[in-house]
């Protein structure tokens, strides 16, 4: 008898504690900066973003030189034809004093262009690489690892470009891409472009973006890195 | 028509000498390498072809991507003979450049092979810039910390490029470089390095995709003379231990026995005087035990000489008489059953037996039923027969008047005697001075006492009835002594007595040896020289009456508190009353119920 007392004392103490304090909130993540939970600073930021960027341009330089070696058709300099990139639509800085001309939301918003200009395009280089039986799997996986970090890159720039922007580092000028800027990889002749010329041009887009992201964070944040 | 044919063939001729003559239209120039050591600018140089004898010049000319523009390049000196220099403004990265370069003398010129240029990854960095090395010293030892800067052109603070290092070291003599990368660090330390020895240093860089760099001259540094301080001390340390373990063996080793009777203790054997463990290990336990037995145990006493006593009688007017004993003699004879005072140490029934056979000669060993010790059955039975036997020719010793010999039984030390050794005590028995003339005169004096004071004490040490004390101690050995020894001086100072007998009322007759008057049964005799033992009273208080001519003393002395089952004996007819009361009077009552009579001593 007393047993069971003690335990529905117990019970009822622990009750009188907990119930005030157990109700169910939903706390918001990291509201408050230091004490909370670790906010990654925009350093921090940028540091993932470079690095991703890097991540990237290597797994298209080695697709590239892949291609390149096994499945160049002939090194025909003259029968070369050189096609636009889709993407050369885009005006980009190809110096760096033009780079360093260029505003910050404009250099932000070009690397935004350029990063949503080859979502679709990887989608179809690893459908048609996929499809080739001339590549092997791990091609046919590279091409897809290249267009998820893709899209994951932009997602990041993104969340950089909001964080300078709450920061007071951007103006309101950069707008998000419109669904018509997208444009679809054909050449001039009307041929879709192929593999190697999506591989070529995404090699050196990939470059771009690598070199864009840089100046802009020794730009805002100068440090010893830089 | 002819003009042409003409014309044709004066060219043939011209060709025909000019080949005689060793001139040519240019070779083929080929394009090396084009290179750019910060992004910003490149430098394209070309191998020219054979020059045909006659002086060439040659042009590099360029194109863009997707555009016919050709243009020429705009600085041929800048980076040398052979060479193109395109500086920041002519420089667009993420361009492919078609370069040809163009060969041209007197007689003709030729084109290269073109070339696809994209400056962005043409990107070479020149070597770095200050490479120094410098020795640091630290506790675990000393190490390089080789440092540098960047090659000067390179812009990595905008970020625009970024660079990678990378340091190899050598010594002198070594063949083979030790690459280390530094990654985008400036600095580099170098450890475990031989001391004593110069080391050579040199440091490369390189872009993020690009080429490596040249390596810088080379950096010497030379190493400190040091002994590896860590190293050597747990040398030392080592040593040290090996050098302890050592001796702890050797010592270990020499104090073995020690160390194992330490460890491991033996086993006590059994330590016992003569036993033979190797009886055992036989098996015959017999022998074994055998020696275990000890000759002499439990000690014998030989108890003829026990039996030997002398029976002193003193002149009540000299000395007091003491007649110290117990008075076993009545309870003896009240306790005729063995079993209630006797623990087999010699029953009062072996005296009485004693007593009988003495003086009626000898009878049959009755005290067969009797709980006798083992040894005090053999020495009463010897001395019974030595005393009825020695007190035979006595008559002689009697003569003189010289007391018999009394048997007195002192208690032996035997196994199973409960009493302190120091409370055992040969126990004499003193009558007093009896004369052996009937002298009245001397008889009032004469009395004896029992005293008891022993036995109480022992008796209330070790609880035991008194009987059994006094069946132990005192014997009387009333063998005999009945033919009195007739002639007994008056003068002498001391005289026998002999106990006459015991009556069948329990009753101790005492009278002298001399007495002529004794009779058989004198159990009446009204002589001073006896002490009768009035009576046994009911709480077993032993009244002697003091037998005188003119009064009658009483002496209550209790003897003991024996838990006899005798019933009291009144006084023999001859034996008158005596004025019971006045002893009473001088009688001292001990603590436990005893009565002291030798107080009554000085009184009379």
């Amino acid at each position: 008898m007393s047993r069971s007392l003690k335990q529905v004392a117990v019970l009822l103490v622990a009750l009188l504690c907990l119930d005030p304090h157990s109700r169910v909130s939903s706390a918001p993540i990291c509201t408050h900066g230091p004490s909370g939970c670790h906010v990654p600073s925009l350093a921090d930021l940028f540091d993932r973003v470079i690095q991703h960027s890097a991540r990237m341009h290597s797994l298209s330089n080695d697709l590239h030189s892949e291609f390149e070696q096994y499945f160049l058709p002939s090194k025909n300099s003259i029968g070369k034809i050189y096609r636009k990139c889709h993407t050369s639509s885009i005006l980009t800085p190809n110096g760096k004093e033009n780079a360093q001309k260029l505003a910050r939301e404009e250099l932000t918003e070009v690397i935004l262009k350029l990063l949503m200009a080859w979502r679709d395009p990887l989608f179809q280089l690893h459908q048609s690489m996929a499809h080739q039986q001339d590549f092997n799997s791990f091609s046919s996986n590279k091409a897809l690892e290249m267009g998820d970090m893709t899209h994951e890159l932009r997602k990041g720039v993104e969340k950089v470009a909001e964080k300078m922007r709450v920061l007071g580092m951007l103006g309101n000028s950069v707008t998000g891409l419109s669904p018509a800027e997208t444009m679809l990889p054909i050449s001039d002749s009307g041929e879709a472009m192929s593999n190697y010329e999506l591989l070529y041009c995404f090699r050196r887009d990939s470059n771009k973006v690598q070199n864009y992201l840089k100046i802009l964070k020794c730009r805002i944040i100068p440090e010893h890195d830089c | 028509m002819r003009n042409s044919g003409a014309v044709l063939i004066l060219i043939f001729i011209v060709k025909l000498i000019s080949q005689a003559a060793g001139v040519s239209a240019p070779g083929k120039p080929k394009l090396t390498s084009c290179r750019s050591p910060e992004k910003e600018t490149f430098t394209c140089w070309w191998e020219p072809g054979e020059d045909g004898g006659l002086p060439t010049t040659y042009a590099l000319y360029y194109h863009l991507e997707n555009s016919e523009t050709v243009y020429e390049c705009p600085d041929y000196k800048t980076a040398g003979n052979n060479s193109c220099f395109f500086n920041k403004n002519d420089t667009s990265l993420w361009v492919n450049y078609n370069i040809t370069v163009v060969a041209t003398n007197a007689l003709g010129k030729n084109i290269s092979e073109p070339v696809e240029v994209d400056v962005a990854y043409i990107v070479q960095p020149n070597t770095p810039e200050n490479v120094t090395a410098v020795v640091v010293d630290e506790d675990q030892g000393p190490f390089v910390r080789v440092s540098w800067e960047k090659p000067r052109t390179a812009d990595t603070r905008s970020g625009w490029i970024t660079l990678l290092y990378q340091l190899r070291v050598k010594q002198q003599k070594d063949k083979e470089w030790e690459e280390y990368n530094a990654g985008m660090q400036k600095y580099y330390n170098v450890f475990s390095l031989h001391p004593d020895t110069e080391f050579m240093v040199q440091v490369r860089c390189k872009p993020d995709h690009g080429f490596w760099s040249e390596w810088t001259q080379t950096t010497y540094i030379k190493m400190p003379d040091y002994i590896p301080r860590q190293r050597s001390l747990w040398i030392i340390i080592t040593i040290f231990s090996v050098f302890i373990v050592l001796i702890l063996t050797w010592t270990l080793n020499v104090k073995r026995n020690s160390v194992k009777l330490c460890l491991l203790p033996p086993v006590p054997g059994p330590k016992i005087k003569g036993f033979d463990k190797q009886l055992l290990k036989s098996g015959k336990t017999e022998e074994v035990f055998n020696s275990l037995v000890i000759q002499g145990f439990p000690p014998t006493i030989d108890y003829d000489d026990l039996l030997v006593e002398y029976l002193e009688v003193y002149d009540n007017e000299e000395q007091e008489l003491v007649l110290d004993g117990k008075d076993l003699s009545e309870d003896c004879i009240k306790s005729k059953s063995p079993s209630d005072c006797d623990s087999g140490r010699g029953s009062c029934d072996s005296r009485t037996l004693l007593l009988e056979k003495c003086m009626v000669g000898r009878k049959g060993s009755g005290s067969d039923q009797h709980q006798y010790s083992q040894h005090g059955e053999t020495s009463w039975a010897s001395t019974e027969s030595s005393e009825c036997q020695g007190l035979e020719p006595g008559s002689p010793e009697s003569s003189d008047g010289r007391v018999k010999t009394w048997p007195v039984v002192f208690s032996s030390p035997q196994p199973h005697h409960h009493y302190q050794a120091e409370t055992v005590k040969p126990v004499y028995h003193s009558v007093p001075e009896i004369l052996n003339h009937s002298s009245p005169h001397i008889m009032p004096t004469n009395y004896h006492h029992l005293h008891h004071q022993d036995i109480p004490q022992q008796e209330g040490r070790h609880g035991k009835p008194a009987c059994r004390h006094s069946q132990s101690y005192n014997h009387f050995n009333l063998d005999g002594l009945n033919t009195p020894a007739p002639g007994v001086s008056p003068s002498r100072s001391l005289e026998y007595v002999e106990v006459q007998r015991v009556n069948p009322e329990n009753m101790l007759l005492l009278r002298p040896l001399s007495d002529p008057n004794r009779e058989p049964e004198g159990s009446d005799y009204a002589g001073e020289d006896y002490s009768k033992v009035k009576e046994v009273t009911s709480n077993n208080i032993l009244l002697l009456r003091r037998d005188t001519s003119h009064h009658c003393v009483d002496d209550y002395s209790q003897a003991s508190q024996c838990t006899t089952q005798q019933p009291p004996h009144p006084c023999k007819p001859v034996i008158y009353q005596s004025n019971s009361g006045m002893p009473q009077e001088g009688m001292r009552v001990m603590g436990n119920g005893y009565v002291d009579s030798t107080v009554l001593m000085p009184s009379y």
